[in-house]
């Protein structure tokens, strides 16, 4: 395996840190696991499908809020976009066309909710930006529910599913995901998540190397927004229903942030792993042992203690201490 | 040839007048200070060239082209960098990484570019920071990082450098060298103007001082006509403060 490591690491270059063998079969073993899921997953196949699409949104929260610093608490705005775009055309406009041409007008849709949300507000700076995105979520709310002779109020729109083999549908999932990853990996390794991080830790010195942050703060939302608009097609026809408590609850865009930070924003591969845990934990393994409300409250209480805890995340915590091992300085 | 023409500038913060009706020319190659007591509106200056500040009345031209209402991102790429009174590097990346972020293209699609390592440790070498690329600003000496502010500063390729008291803080000897790096760099084809409190560090460095008090404009000539000038020694409390 470690042929596979050296061959990973010198193809990636030095932009990308050198993996050790630890973090290499750290990466690999979550992979080769996630590919084969179908094999040993049994009924939580669908728990880690879901896993999946709340990896997406997770990623496409953390270009963007998790890099520039400019923190959203709205982001289920851009995914809900693209579901209620998806389930409006069904519904209203064209009943009988293929579920997958929709997509490209759905994450479109997405991508001009995120500038319409962006251009305006990424000029302000502190809070208020913040505050915007947070009450653009419950614009979006309340609005499906005033607009609800099209949207079909709290009961949502029945969309159809993508297919109703379990299996499938996985993979259906996974496929973007890692494409999503690997597409996010390398922006945000290139020079534009240089820039991006710079804006985040001290803007004004961006400006001063010439670069135009407002500029780049947009495109950091355009690059936020397409992935969001794909998860949220896909999260749309997960189960075949849109409802306004499911995809745009103003919970939704907090879960979001939570999954992003328990995994260590700012990194892309942390949110995946908190994306995974948060679900995992949700759908997963809290119910075995307690009843709905129940099951949230210990949920959150665990995002709490993960925060307070490891703030810069999880994942990026375990990240370290594998890098550290093979160097003998552990801390 | 000028460089940076500077006409008829004022700047107001409410009521208070902090730059009042100040012209000035600084032609290509030349090495100028601007000098005057705390809080006569030297920075200010330089922020209203920046683009950090939006003037309020007057023009600003570079290289023969309005830049009075262009945003910070714009100025520089004309052709002007600044470095300011504080360092601002960012703490969590290295001094090479600190630098290549000023040679970044302003480009959304530009995956790759910038400065490689060879030109890299050229610039630095040029502040003689060239051995501390791979340390993080946090843990240099406070000289050092003030020497990394420059190098960030010319790895925009500038014509026109705005110094806003780079020897604060350093003592003699490295005064000295960094006026050596910054006679350098003005032997290498950068104009200069360089602001400090007093003229002492700046009598042996520039050929002419420009004094501003009070917002007010109040001399522009030689260092040694500009000391034995009764207004500018009035400015400076009757002389005491001026080669302090």
């Amino acid at each position: 395996m470690s042929n596979v490591m050296d061959r990973v690491n010198s193809t990636l270059g030095d932009r990308y840190a050198d993996m050790n063998r630890l973090q290499f079969g750290l990466l690999a073993v979550a992979l080769i696991a996630l590919i084969i899921a179908p094999v040993w997953g049994g009924s939580y196949l669908r728990v880690l499908a879901l896993g999946n699409i709340f990896a997406i949104f997770a990623m496409g929260w953390d270009i963007q809020s998790g890099y520039t610093g400019y923190i959203s608490f709205g982001h289920a705005v851009l995914s809900g976009a693209a579901a209620y775009t998806s389930a409006l055309i069904l519904t209203h406009i064209a009943p009988d066309i293929s579920v997958w041409a929709i997509l490209p007008v759905a994450v479109l849709m997405s991508v001009i909710v995120g500038l319409l949300l962006a251009v305006p507000t990424l000029r302000l700076r502190g809070p208020y930006f913040s505050l915007i995105t947070l009450v653009a979520g419950l614009l979006f709310y309340r609005g499906t529910r005033t607009a609800s002779q099209y949207t079909g109020g709290e009961q949502g729109l029945l969309v159809g599913r993508l297919t109703f083999d379990p299996v499938l549908r996985f993979y259906i999932t996974l496929v973007p995901m890692l494409l999503i990853a690997a597409a996010l990996l390398y922006l945000s390794r290139s020079n534009i998540g240089t820039i991006l991080i710079a804006i985040r830790e001290n803007e004004a010195a961006v400006e001063s190397a010439g670069i135009d942050a407002t500029k780049f703060k947009i495109w950091s939302f355009v690059l936020s927004s397409i992935p969001m608009g794909i998860g949220g097609f896909l999260f749309a026809h997960f189960d075949g229903t849109v409802n306004p408590t499911d995809v745009v609850l103003i919970d939704r865009s907090v879960e979001m942030i939570a999954m992003a930070v328990m995994g260590g924003m700012g990194s892309i591969l942390g949110p995946i792993a908190g994306a995974f845990l948060f679900v995992g934990l949700r759908d997963g393994i809290l119910p075995a042992f307690l009843s709905g409300t129940e099951r949230w409250l210990a949920l959150w209480v665990v995002v709490l203690f993960v925060i307070v805890f490891a703030r810069d995340g999880l994942f990026r915590k375990l990240w370290h201490r594998l890098g550290d091992d093979t160097e003998g300085d552990s801390e | 040839m000028t460089l940076l023409s500077v006409q008829n500038l004022t700047k107001k913060f409410g009521g208070l007048v902090a730059v009042n009706d100040v012209s000035f020319d600084v032609e290509e190659g030349e090495i100028a200070g601007l000098i005057g007591p705390n809080g006569s509106g030297k920075t200010t200056i330089f922020n209203c060239i920046m683009g950090i500040y939006k003037v309020t009345d007057g023009t600003i031209s570079f290289k023969g082209s309005d830049i009075t209402d262009a945003s910070t991102h714009e100025v520089v790429n004309t052709g002007i960098a600044r470095v300011t009174q504080e360092s601002n590097p960012i703490g969590r990346m290295t001094v090479a990484e600190n630098i290549r972020l000023f040679t970044l293209p302003n480009d959304i699609l530009s995956i790759t570019g910038g400065a490689e390592t060879e030109e890299i440790e050229a610039l630095a070498a040029r502040v003689g920071i060239d051995d501390v690329l791979d340390e993080l600003p946090g843990s240099l000496p406070h000289a050092d990082v003030r020497r990394l502010e420059i190098a960030k500063a010319i790895a925009t390729k500038p014509e026109l450098l705005l110094l806003d008291e780079p020897f604060a803080g350093l003592n003699q000897a490295e005064i000295r060298e960094m006026s050596d790096q910054i006679r350098q760099l003005r032997d290498d084809g950068v104009t200069i103007i360089i602001i400090d409190h007093n003229m002492r560090g700046l009598m042996q460095l520039v050929e002419r001082i420009m004094v501003i008090n009070n917002g007010d404009w109040l001399a522009d000539d030689t260092p040694q006509a500009v000391a034995e000038n009764e207004a500018v020694q009035q400015a400076y409390l009757a002389g005491t403060e001026v080669f302090e």
